[in-house]
C-alpha cells in the first residue's frame, strides 16, 4: 500500500483518513510479528552468547587465577577462607556440603532423579521375603509418582540454584583477587552484613517474598505443567496406582476433533467464546457505567458528593461471598424476585423468570450482575482519574467551542482511555480468570448436556477456569486435562496481552509514568 | 497527598453561564439526582434485605416477601449452636495472621521494585507478569497434595491457607508499587546524603510518607480471607472444623438445606459483613487514596 | 574542606547512551566551581556521580585525595541541596535540618545549637516548627540550604537549587548564596542552566554540552575569550552576534568584511592575530549586542539595516535589525546614550547604522568553530 506524508495525509476526508488507518494497521501487523521474531531470535541470541561468556570467563579466571581462586573451583568458599572473608566462605562451603549430602541421601537427590524418568515402577504391591528361613508375604509400599515428580522438579530446582552459587563464587574469587591485586583491603564479614541493610537491601527484602512465590507458585506451575504429559488422576493417583508420562496424548485428546461429538475441543472452543463474551462485557460495562457514575456524582453542583460515594463504596466492604450468594439465590426459581412477582400477581406460577434456568438469561443476568459488584471500584478509580484532567484543557475546549458531550469524547475518554489503558488489559484478564462471579451466582450452570464432556458437567455460563475446577473436582479428578486447560488459559491471556502491549503506547516506557 | 479530597469543585471550568445554561442545567442536575437515588437504592437493597431477614422467625427458606412478620432472634442463636462459631473464628485468625505478614511481605517487594534499580529488576518483573498469566487454581492441586503430606489439611486447614495465601503474596506488588512511584525520588536521595543508610530511608522517610498504602494493603490483606471460597473449600474438603465462613455457608445455600437454613444464612451474613464493614468504613479515606493513586499506576 | 579531583570520569546509561565523557576537572579547596550547560548536557549527571547518587561508569572521583568511587553518599563527606528541596514533608523545619545529625548520634543540645544557628543564619527561626507544605518556595530552599548547612561537609553540592524560584526571588538568594559561601568557607559545586546563575557566583565556570566539557575558566576567561563558538553563545544575554564573513590581511593588517563593509581589526585584537599569524578565508565574525553602536550613513564602517523589533528593556534598548542581505543581528544600545528624538524614531522599518571595532571582535573557524586566537 502507499504510504502517505503527514501532510498529504491531512488533506485526506475524514472516510480516506479512516481508510488509510485500518488498512496501514492491517497491513503492519506482518511487519509487528516479524519484529516480535526477531525480538525473540535476538532474545536466544543474547541468552547464548552469556552462556558462551559465562564459560569463557570460568576459562579465562581459572588460567590466571592464583591458587585460592583455583581451589574455589572445586570446593566453593576456600578462597574466600583463604583471603579472610571467612563469613561469606562458609555460607559457600555450607552450601556445597548440604547440596552433596542431599543428592547423596539414600532418598535424596540423585534417588528421585533416577525415578523421575517413568515416575516409579511400581505401586503397593505383597512380595515374597525371606524371613527366618521362610518366605513370608509382606506388604511392600512400593513407589510414590506424586513424590517423585515433585521431588525430582525440587531436586532440578536444586541443581540449577547450585551451578549459579558455584557461578557466583567463582566470580566472587575473580573479583577479590583483582581488589587484592589493586592493592585494597577486602569487605570483611562484618562490611557483609553491613551492606545487606544499606546498599545491598534489596536482596534482603526480596529474599523472603521471593522464596514464597518460588515454592508456593514457580514451583507448582511447573510441577502442573509436567502434569499435562502424564495420567495423573483420581484412578492413577501416584500412591496406590502409579501415574507415568504419556508425551502428547492429552493435548491430543483436547484437540481430537469429533464432528458433533462430546470432545474436549467442542466444550473448549464454546467455553473460550463465551469466556471472551464474558471478559469484553464484564470489563467494558463496568468501565463505561463506572466513569459515568463518576461524573455524575463529581458534577458541578452536585451535593451529598461524599454520601453518594460512600453508599457505593460500602458494598466493596461487604465480602463477595455474602453478597454473590445472595443475590443468586434472589433470582433463583424460587426466591425473591420470582415469589414476589407471583405474589403482586403480576406472574402465575410455573411461568417463573428462567433467570438461571435459561442459557441466555443467566448469561445477561450474570453480566448485570457483574455491573452490580464492579461499579463502585471502577467508580473510585475514574473519580481519580477524573480528578487529575487538568481543568485548563476543558477551559480552552470550552473557548474553542464544545459542548458537553464533545467535551466528553474528545477530552475525558481519550485522557482516560490512555491513563487505564493497562489497567484494562489487566481487568480484562482478571476478568477471564473471574472464579468467584461464576461460580458463587452459577455454579457455571445451566448445564450443557451438549458439550459436557469427559465426566465433568459444562455449563452455559463456565468459564475456562470454572471448567478447569470441575474437572479437578468431578469425573474421575483428571488433573492432566486440568492442567492442559490450564496451559490454554496461559497461551490465550498471554497472546492477547501480546497484542494489546504492542498496540498502547503508553505501557512501553514504565518511567514515563513515574 | 494524604489531604487529597475528592471533589471536582475547583478543577470545573469558572465561565459565566447565560440564563438558558442554568436552566439546563438545574434540568441536568436533578436527572441525576434522580439517577444516584436509583443507583443507590439498587446497590443498598440486597444487603438491607440481607439485614431484615436475618430476623425473620417464622420461616427458614426463601419467601416472597421482605420484611418478617415475626421478628426474632432465633437465626442468630442458631448461628452460635451451629459450626458457624468455629467458621467464624478460623476466619479471623486467618484474617489477621495474614494480614500482618502478607502487609510485610507486599511493602517489601513493591518498594524494592519501587526504588532499587538492580540487574535483575527488569527480568524478575517480566518473569512475574508471565507466572501471573497462569491460573492461579491450577497450583491448588499440588499444594493440596503438598499440604496433605504436611498434615496442613483438613482439619488443619487454618495453618495450611494461611501459608498459601502468604507465600505467593509478593506477586500483588502493583498497587503499592504504583503509590511508591509517586513519592519522589530525591527524598531518598536527599536523606542518603543526609547519611541514612537504604535501611534508614525506607524506616524514617518512606514508612511515615506511605501510611496510606500501608494501610491500604492491610485492608486488602485482611478483607481477602473472608471472602476466599476456592481455596479454602479445596484445603479444608470435608472437614467442617476446618472451613472459613464462605465455605461454611456456602452448604447452607444447598438445594436440600436452603429451606432450613436460608435465614441463618442471612444472619451469618450479617455477623460476617458487619466487622469488617465497620473496619472499612474507619479507613475508606485510606483505601479510596490506594485505589485512586495505585491502581491505575501498578 | 577539600579538594575534588575528576579523572576521566565517564556515564554510560545502560541503553548505551553516553551522558558524560572523560571528564576531567581539578577544583581546589575552597573554590566555587559552577557546571553550566543546556539540558541534557551532562552537568546534573556528574554532580550526581560526585555525591554517589548516579554509578560512575569509568574514571575516578577524588574528594580530598581519596577515591570515592565505591562510598556511598553518606561516607563521602558531601552535602547536596536539590532542585525541588526533597524536604521530608512528615518532619517540621526543625526535624529536616536536624536528620543528618540525628542518624550521627549527636546529643540533643548539640543539635539544637546548631540547627538554631543555621535558622537564625537563614533567617527561618520563626518557621521551625511548621511542615514544609506550609513554607513558601524561598522558605523551602532556604531549609535544604540549612540541612546541607549542618552537616559541615567537606563539599557543598547544588543541582539547579534556584530553578523553582520565581525571577525576582531567585536574584535575591543568588545574592545569599554568595554571602552563604562567605560565610561556610567550604568547596562548592553547582549546577545551573542559567548563565547569569553562573557568572554572578562562580570563581570557576565549567561550560558543558552534549557531555562534553566545552571551556573551564573564569566568569571573565569565559566571556572575554570564549573557547569556541558554543561558549561564545551560551555566556551572555542576549547572545552574541554571529556574522559568516571573510577574515583578509593587507598592509596595513587584518580586516574583516561583514557585509560588504570593510572593517579594519585593529587594537588588541589585531595584534593577537598577527601574533598567531591566522590564515585568511571564511570566518564567522562574532560580536556582542551591547558592542554595537549607532552609526550615521558615510562613517568608516557603518553597516545600512532596518529595525524589525524594539525591545524597550528600561535602562536600554535591544533592536532586533536586519541588513541588507537579510542576516539578523541584535544591538543593544543604552537608553542614554539616544539623542533627543531618536528614540521616537525607532519603530520597524527604521533605516539606520551600525558599526563595531575591533577589539570587540571574536573570530571563529568556521568549520571547527573553535577561537582563532586560543586554538
Amino acid at each position: 500500500m502507499n504510504r502517505y506524508s503527514d501532510l498529504e495525509y491531512l488533506r485526506l476526508s475524514r472516510g480516506q483518513k479512516f481508510a488509510y488507518n485500518f488498512t496501514s494497521f492491517f497491513a503492519g501487523i506482518p511487519q509487528a510479528l516479524k519484529n516480535a521474531g526477531i525480538g525473540i531470535g535476538r532474545f536466544f541470541q543474547r541468552i547464548a552468547l552469556a552462556i558462551g561468556g559465562e564459560f569463557a570467563d570460568l576459562y579465562k579466571t581459572f588460567r590466571d587465577g592464583d591458587w585460592k581462586t583455583k581451589s574455589s573451583y572445586l570446593v566453593m568458599g576456600l578462597g574466600s577462607i583463604a583471603r579472610g572473608q571467612v563469613l561469606r566462605g562458609l555460607l559457600f562451603l555450607l552450601f556445597e556440603l548440604v547440596f552433596i549430602v542431599y543428592m547423596v541421601l539414600p532418598q535424596g537427590g540423585i534417588f528421585w532423579l533416577s525415578k523421575l524418568d517413568n515416575l516409579g515402577d511400581s505401586g503397593p504391591h505383597k512380595e515374597m521375603v525371606m524371613q527366618y528361613g521362610q518366605s513370608v508375604e509382606t506388604f511392600v509400599a512400593g513407589d510414590n509418582s506424586f513424590r517423585i515428580l515433585l521431588y525430582g522438579v525440587l531436586t532440578l530446582f536444586f541443581i540449577v540454584a547450585f551451578i549459579f552459587t558455584w557461578r557466583l563464587n567463582i566470580k566472587q574469587n575473580k573479583i577479590a583477587e583483582g581488589i587484592l591485586k589493586s592493592g585494597k583491603p577486602l569487605r570483611s564479614g562484618k562490611d557483609d552484613l553491613r551492606s545487606l541493610v544499606d546498599d545491598q537491601f534489596h536482596k534482603t527484602l526480596l529474599a523472603l517474598p521471593l522464596t514464597g512465590i518460588l515454592v508456593f507458585t514457580v514451583l507448582p506451575i511447573f510441577f502442573m505443567v509436567l502434569v499435562a504429559f502424564t495420567n495423573y488422576d483420581a484412578e492413577h493417583d501416584g500412591l496406590n496406582n502409579l501415574f507415568t508420562w504419556v508425551g502428547l496424548t492429552n493435548f491430543n485428546t483436547m484437540f481430537n476433533w469429533t464432528a458433533g461429538g462430546k470432545s474436549y475441543s467442542a466444550a473448549f472452543g464454546e467455553i473460550l467464546t463465551w469466556t471472551l463474551i464474558w471478559a469484553f462485557f464484564a470489563t467494558f460495562t463496568n468501565y463505561f457505567l463506572g466513569m459515568l457514575v463518576a461524573m455524575m456524582i463529581n458534577k458541578k453542583g452536585i451535593k451529598l458528593k461524599k454520601l453518594w460515594r460512600t453508599v457505593l463504596v460500602l458494598t466493596i466492604a461487604i465480602p463477595q461471598f455474602i453478597s454473590l450468594l445472595y443475590v443468586s439465590k434472589m433470582f433463583a426459581k424460587n426466591g425473591l424476585i420470582n415469589l414476589s412477582l407471583i405474589n403482586l400477581g403480576w406472574i402465575q406460577p410455573g411461568q417463573e423468570l428462567p433467570f438461571w434456568e435459561d442459557p441466555t438469561w443467566a448469561r445477561i443476568t450474570v453480566i448485570l450482575i457483574n455491573i452490580w459488584i464492579g461499579i463502585p471500584y471502577l467508580m473510585l478509580i475514574a473519580t481519580g482519574i477524573l480528578m487529575n484532567i487538568p481543568a485548563d484543557l476543558y477551559e480552552s475546549a470550552r473557548i474553542d467551542g464544545a459542548n458537553p458531550v464533545q467535551q466528553f469524547t474528545k477530552i475525558t475518554l481519550p485522557y482516560m482511555l490512555f491513563i487505564t489503558g493497562p489497567y484494562l488489559l489487566t481487568s480484562f484478564t482478571g476478568n477471564m480468570n473471574n472464579f468467584n462471579v461464576i461460580y458463587l451466582l452459577t455454579g457455571g450452570g445451566p448445564t450443557n448436556a451438549s458439550i459436557s464432556t469427559g465426566g465433568a458437567a459444562v455449563g452455559h455460563t463456565d468459564l475456562l477456569i470454572t471448567w478447569l475446577f470441575k474437572i479437578t473436582m468431578e469425573g474421575g479428578n483428571k488433573y492432566y486435562m486440568a492442567s492442559v486447560v490450564g496451559i490454554l488459559v496461559f497461551v490465550v491471556v498471554a497472546l492477547i496481552s501480546l497484542v494489546v502491549y504492542s498496540l498502547l503506547p503508553s505501557i512501553k516506557n514504565e518511567e514515563d509514568f513515574q | 497527598m494524604s489531604n487529597k479530597n475528592i471533589t471536582m469543585e475547583e478543577g470545573q471550568p469558572r465561565l459565566k453561564r447565560s440564563m438558558g445554561q442554568k436552566a439546563a442545567n438545574r434540568i441536568s442536575n436533578t436527572v441525576i439526582y434522580i439517577l444516584l437515588i436509583v443507583i443507590s437504592f439498587i446497590w443498598l437493597l440486597p444487603f438491607i434485605f440481607i439485614f431484615l431477614q436475618s430476623f425473620r422467625a417464622e420461616l427458614r427458606g426463601p419467601v416472597g416477601y421482605v420484611v418478617p412478620h415475626t421478628w426474632g432472634l432465633d437465626n442468630y442463636q442458631r448461628l452460635l449452636t451451629s459450626n458457624f462459631k468455629k467458621w467464624y473464628l478460623n476466619t479471623f485468625i486467618i484474617a489477621l495472621v495474614v494480614a500482618a505478614l502478607q502487609t510485610v511481605i507486599v511493602l517489601c517487594m513493591s518498594y524494592t521494585l519501587s526504588r532499587f534499580r538492580f540487574k535483575l529488576r527488569g527480568p524478575l518483573m517480566r518473569f512475574m507478569l508471565i507466572l501471573g498469566m497462569f491460573p492461579g487454581m491450577l497450583t491448588m492441586i499440588i499444594l493440596y497434595r503438598v499440604l496433605k503430606d504436611l498434615g496442613l489439611t483438613q482439619a488443619n486447614a487454618v495453618p495450611g491457607l494461611i501459608l498459601v495465601y502468604v507465600a505467593s503474596s509478593g506477586m500483588g506488588y502493583y498497587v503499592s508499587k504504583g503509590f511508591f512511584d509517586t513519592i519522589p525520588k530525591s527524598l531518598d536521595e536527599a536523606a542518603r546524603v543526609d547519611g541514612a543508610t537504604r535501611s534508614q530511608v525506607l524506616t524514617k522517610i518512606i514508612l511515615p510518607l506511605a501510611k496510606p498504602i500501608v494501610i491500604y494493603t492491610i485492608l486488602t490483606a485482611f478483607m481477602g480471607p473472608w471472602g476466599d471460597f476456592v481455596f479454602a473449600r479445596y484445603i479444608a474438603f470435608g472437614t467442617s472444623s476446618g472451613y472459613n465462613v464462605a465455605v461454611g455457608m456456602f452448604d447452607w445455600l444447598s438445594k436440600d438445606q436452603i429451606g432450613q437454613w436460608y435465614t441463618t444464612f442471612c444472619a451469618g451474613g450479617v455477623v460476617v459483613a458487619l466487622p469488617v464493614t465497620i473496619l472499612f468504613m474507619c479507613l475508606q479515606k485510606y483505601y479510596v487514596e490506594g485505589v485512586t493513586g495505585g491502581a491505575v499506576k501498578g | 574542606m577539600a579538594s575534588v579531583k575528576l579523572t576521566k570520569v565517564k556515564k554510560v546509561y545502560d541503553n548505551n547512551v553516553v551522558a558524560v565523557h572523560d571528564f576531567d576537572l581539578d577544583i581546589k579547596d575552597k573554590e566555587f566551581v559552577v557546571f553550566v550547560g543546556p539540558s541534557g548536557c551532562g552537568k546534573s549527571t556528574t554532580l550526581r556521580m560526585i555525591a554517589g547518587l548516579e554509578e560512575i561508569s569509568d574514571g575516578t572521583v577524588e574528594i580530598d585525595g581519596e577515591v570515592v568511587n565505591d562510598l556511598q553518599p553518606k561516607d563521602r563527606g558531601i552535602a547536596m541541596v536539590f532542585q525541588n528541596y526533597a524536604l521530608y514533608p512528615h518532619m517540621t523545619v526543625y526535624d529536616n535540618i536536624a536528620f543528618s545529625l540525628r542518624l550521627q548520634k549527636v546529643p540533643e543540645d548539640v543539635i539544637y545549637e546548631k540547627v538554631t544557628n543555621a535558622a537564625e543564619i537563614l533567617g527561618i527561626t520563626e518557621y521551625l516548627m511548621r511542615k514544609p507544605r506550609a513554607l513558601s518556595g524561598g522558605q523551602r530552599q532556604r531549609v535544604a540550604i540549612g540541612r546541607a548547612m549542618v552537616r559541615n561537609s567537606k563539599v557543598f553540592l547544588m543541582d539547579e537549587p534556584l530553578s523553582n524560584l520565581d525571577a525576582k526571588l531567585r536574584n535575591q538568594m543568588r545574592a545569599e548564596i554568595i554571602l552563604l559561601r562567605q560565610k561556610l568557607n567550604t568547596t562548592f559545586i553547582y549546577v545551573t542552566h542559567d548563565q547569569t546563575e553562573a557568572m554572578t557566583l562562580a570563581d570557576r565556570i565549567v561550560i558543558m554540552k552534549d557531555g562534553f566539557i566545552m571551556q573551564v575558566g573564569t566568569p571573565e576567561e569565559c566571556f572575554d575569550m570564549p573557547q569556541n563558538l558554543f561558549v561564545a553563545e551560551f555566556i551572555g544575554a542576549p547572545k552574541m552576534n554571529i556574522i559568516r564573513t571573510e577574515l583578509g590581511k593587507d598592509g596595513s593588517g587584518y580586516y574583516v568584511k561583514p557585509f560588504g563593509v570593510k572593517i579594519p581589526v585593529d587594537g588588541s585584537k589585531g595584534e593577537a592575530l598577527k601574533a598567531k599569524g591566522a590564515a585568511t578565508g571564511e570566518i564567522l565574525l562574532g560580536v556582542r549586542p551591547e558592542h554595537i553602536q549607532m552609526a550615521h550613513a558615510g562613517d568608516p564602517g557603518a553597516i545600512p539595516v532596518t529595525l524589525e523589533v524594539n525591545e524597550m528593556m528600561g535602562s536600554e534598548l535591544h533592536l532586533h535589525v536586519f541588513t541588507e542581505d537579510g542576516t539578523r543581528v541584535i544591538v543593544r544600545i543604552p537608553t542614554i546614550d539616544l539623542e533627543p528624538g531618536e528614540r521616537e524614531k525607532l519603530v520597524a522599518g527604521y533605516k539606520m547604522y551600525i558599526t563595531f571595532q575591533g577589539k570587540v571582535m571574536h573570530f571563529f573557524n568556521a568549520e571547527t568553530e573553535k577561537n582563532l586566537l586560543t586554538d
